[in-house]
């Protein structure tokens, strides 16, 4: 089962790296942004779309 | 660049301001404003690409459920929910912004407080335009929240302590608008406290801490008293604020690290590194430490309003930013240069775009009632210091041409003149003006700093430290002074107390006795009777809608408390209690006085056609408003016509309209807040005119069910001020506008033509001359052509961006109804000189 800490959009927090966030770029009809919202490492990411395998970390 | 150029010249020759301002705004100025999703509704519906935000209501609920069952006083576990909110909801940070924060989890997102209200909650069940895909899922979400929500949010708590009568009147939409609640209506800031630099949020909790320790170590010496008893609820109310400012800093550093993340890991441009690690520091300094710099400044205020607005509905954004920013933007780019006065031009449009981009979901009634907009967002600039002295600075400057350059309709500004404003900061406001903003409004700051201690006992140092509590009543920014909220529900819908002289205050829209069962007016003999039929309407509607803003007030620090906004208001922090507890507030209420205009009117129309010349017998009017004038058009145009109307310096209707300005004023005194204070009218209508049309029946005015009502305040009505801008000036003049109500709303039309170059300015100057001297506290200007307005109708793609003055705030002109529209452009325009 992959978990949010495998995955390439999670920063995990220095002070608690089993928390993080989940960082993803997103370009809406009017501007580009970057958004965050606060995950645990260890949150099931099997039904996640957005997952994205991390091969560095 | 010669070709822009040309083009700009060109965009300014043809007075075609908002592509001009396209051509000369920054890149940065220009993208951000592009990419601002517009909120305002648009016929009462969300414009298209707009959701309602379902991350927020879902958060609130898990932690309420959460909570349920633990031992923490309501007011804790309120502060909790708040702070579950900030730590978890999904931030974002656009490309090419310095200030970051915003209400919901994306930039397109209306949020939605579910805590406040069933009936609010209902209307989001209801309205399929805004809410997100997939349908289904969203439906369930909503409807569990709206389930939960059932019988707790603070309405529904609140609501069995009011009185049935008067809430029953209240909610028929009739005679007021708004609802009773602390968390759902204008709040003000204690910014004496919390702006000046002195301190933010750890030195207050450093003092919340100090009032802690000492209350528990007098809370368990020896003895039992009354105040020790108080002295529990006091801990609570001080652990519930450091909750939140906690909660605060812990949000700023969440986005110090999302800037930080975006830094290291995306961003390519060097140039864009450096303002994203700027953005870092920024956040971890502010709110947690007191701003150093300008940037620093903007983005602490708009943390601090952000959240006060994750606590409640704020409708209105009471502020003083050019008096609170400038001397960081004076020590930035005049002192240490560390800033261009392009940079920081900038920060003020980008300042302006952030606020106009706040959003929070309300019912279909407040929608209406503010066509195209979010709320009146009336920014205070100019004024005097608390010594008396000219308060405007660089940053007044600066925020006047950002204005200029973003053209955003909300916020608007307001400017506070006095004699000593100077020549240049005089020209940058005509700019505006002759831009076709519609603002700022000028308010007349000796006249409204006597107002504010004649009717509220503010002492002179606090009334100069006014700043707009909504559209245009004044309210001072400081420890006692400050109002922490003004329910919107004390907005009087004025024209119904001429209405219920005819109908003994039967309502026949909504079918209820609302009004006093004054006598028959078909039997009235004399006008002196109808006079006083009119003042008994009067003082019954002004109460009913009074009276449950007064008890909401009493109930609101136990049952529906602000401990966020109670944390930056030294009065709170001092004392333990909620910042809505009437014993530490000094009171500053007002009765907006929407449709104020039409009385006059009518009952000039009533004293001459029927009184005078005997034309009409009562009876025959009666009936004729009974009948919507249906069957009697030459008469209904006899009182259209022949009777003299307010605003053409005649003293027979200017007379009738002091009698009603004296008598509400007589009674204002008697109505007494909760603090002991008054409850002076204020005339004035955002575009209740529009809204109330279909609601208030046929007048004596001549005016019919359904037609518009008169654009408000005490402008008189649209084509009928007849004899020139000088008489509307001498009619307006005669009330006394210091002692006869809190504050009186001018709409006036400008031609753009006549106002074009130095000639215009110097004409324009010489009307503010007549207008300061004759002791006028406000007017508001109009100036895009009839021209420009028809072609907007007609090809309203092309015109996006003209923007018009509606009432007491701007709106885009294509975001307003067809019918606030035509009230625009049927508006007198006035050639000055
Ligand atoms: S994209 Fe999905 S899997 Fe990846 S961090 Fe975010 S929530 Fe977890």
């Amino acid at each position: 089962m992959p978990t949010c800490k495998e995955c390439r959009k999670f920063y995990p927090l220095e002070e608690d790296p089993g928390k993080g966030d989940c960082v993803q770029r997103v370009i809406d009809p009017r501007q580009a942004y970057y958004k965050a919202k606060p995950v645990d490492a260890e949150k099931d990411a099997a039904k996640c779309s957005e997952f994205e395998k991390n091969n560095q970390r | 660049m010669g070709e822009t150029a040309e083009t700009l010249k060109e965009f300014e020759q043809k007075q075609e301001w908002w592509w001009a301002a396209e051509k000369k705004r920054s890149r940065r100025l220009d993208y951000l404003r592009k990419a601002m999703w517009k909120k305002g509704a648009i016929g009462g519906l969300y414009p298209a690409g707009l959701y309602i935000d379902l991350e927020r209501p879902v958060m609130q609920t898990e932690k309420a459920k959460e909570l349920e069952y633990s031992p923490d006083p309501y007011v804790i576990k309120f502060a909790k929910i708040l702070a579950h909110v900030l730590d978890n909801k999904t931030i974002f940070i656009t490309d090419h912004s310095q200030l970051v924060g915003y209400l919901g989890s994306l930039p397109n997102m209306i949020t939605w407080d579910p805590t406040l209200a069933a009936i609010l909650n209902h209307e989001v069940v209801n309205d399929p335009t805004s809410i997100p895909e997939p349908m289904d899922e969203s439906l369930k979400i909503i409807s569990e929240v709206t389930g939960y929500w059932a019988g707790k949010s603070d309405l529904d708590k609140i609501l069995p302590h009011m009185d049935l009568d008067d809430a029953m009147k209240v909610l028929s939409g009739a005679v007021g608008w708004g609802v009773p609640l602390s968390r759902g209506g204008y709040s003000g800031k204690d910014y004496e406290y919390i702006m000046t630099g002195v301190r933010a949020f750890e030195d207050i909790i450093a003092e919340l801490d100090r009032k802690i320790d000492e209350a528990d170590e007098k809370a368990h010496e020896p003895g039992a008293t009354r105040e020790i008893c108080d002295l529990y609820d006091k801990m609570n109310m001080w652990e519930a604020m450091k909750i939140t400012l906690e909660a605060g800093i812990r949000y700023g550093k969440r986005y110090a690290r999302l800037a930080k993340i975006i830094a290291e890991n995306f961003e390519a441009d060097n140039d864009r590194r450096q303002e994203l690690l700027q953005i870092a520091e920024v956040c971890e300094r502010v709110p947690a430490k007191p701003p150093r710099t300008l940037q620093e400044s903007l983005q602490y205020d708009l943390f601090i309003q952000l959240f006060s607005r994750n606590e409640a509905i704020e409708g209105a954004w009471p502020a003083r930013p050019d008096y609170y920013h400038g001397p960081y933007y004076e020590r930035d780019v005049n002192i240490e240069k560390t800033l261009t006065k392009e940079d920081a031009l900038d920060l003020a449009g980008e300042f302006l775009i952030r606020a106009a981009e706040v959003s929070q979901y309300k019912v279909k009634w407040a929608r209406e009632g503010l066509q195209g907009i979010e709320g009146t967002w009336v920014w205070t600039l100019g004024g005097v210091k608390k010594d008396g002295s000219d308060a405007c600075n660089g940053m007044t400057i600066a925020l006047l041409q950002a204005a200029r350059l973003v053209r955003v309709a909300n916020p608007t500004f307001a400017f506070r003149w006095h004699p000593k404003v100077k020549d240049n900061v005089m020209r940058e406001i005509f700019e505006c003006i002759r831009q076709g903003l519609g603002y700022p409004s000028i308010r007349n700051d000796p006249i409204l700093i006597a107002n504010a201690m004649n009717w509220h006992g503010h002492p002179i140092e606090e009334a100069r430290t006014w700043v707009h509590q909504a559209c245009m009543s004044p309210s001072p920014s400081t420890k006692h002074g400050f109002q922490p909220m003004r329910m919107a529900n004390a907005t009087a819908n004025c024209a119904k107390i001429i209405e219920y002289v005819f109908t003994s205050g039967y309502d026949h829209i909504v079918n209820m006795q609302i009004g006093a069962e004054t006598p028959d007016a078909a039997e009235f003999t004399d006008y002196q009777q109808v006079f006083d039929a009119w003042v008994t309407q009067m003082k019954t509607i002004f109460s009913i809608l009074v009276r449950p803003v007064n008890r909401a007030r009493m109930l609101a620090p136990k049952m529906t408390p602000r401990p966020f906004l109670s944390a930056v208001s030294e009065r709170s922090v001092e004392s333990g209690l909620d910042v809505c507890d009437p014993s530490i507030n000094r009171g500053n209420a007002w009765i907006t006085a929407f449709t104020w205009v039409e009385n006059a009117d009518s009952l000039a129309a009533v004293k001459k056609l029927v009184f005078d010349e005997k034309k009409y017998t009562m009876a025959e009017l009666k009936d004729a408003l009974a009948n919507n004038w249906e069957g009697r058009e030459e008469m209904r145009l006899d009182f259209v016509r022949n009777v003299p109307k307010w605003g053409n310096d005649d003293d027979y209707v200017d007379g009738i309209m002091l009698d009603c300005l004296h008598a509400a004023a007589k009674f204002s005194r008697e109505l007494k807040c909760p603090s002991g204070n008054n409850w002076p009218i204020l005339p004035e209508n955002v575009s209740g005119n529009i809204h109330y049309a279909n609601i208030v029946g046929a007048l004596p005015n001549g005016r019919r069910l359904g037609d518009a009502l008169y654009d408000g305040g005490i402008s008189p009505g649209p084509g009928l001020d007849k004899k020139g801008p000088t008489a509307v000036l001498k009619s307006c003049s005669k009330i006394d506008h210091i002692t006869d109500g809190r504050a009186f709303l001018l709409n006036q039309r400008l031609s753009p033509t006549q106002l074009a170059g130095e000639k215009g300015y110097q004409l324009w100057k010489s009307y503010m001359k007549t207008w300061a001297d004759l002791g006028l506290d406000h007017v508001q200007f109009n100036c895009v052509s009839d021209e420009t307005l028809r072609s907007a109708q007609r090809d309203p793609e092309k015109y996006q961006e003209v923007i018009v003055r509606v009432a007491g705030y701007s709106a885009h002109f294509v975001d307003i109804s067809r019918k606030t529209q035509d009230n625009i452009i049927q508006r007198t325009v006035q050639g000055l000189g």
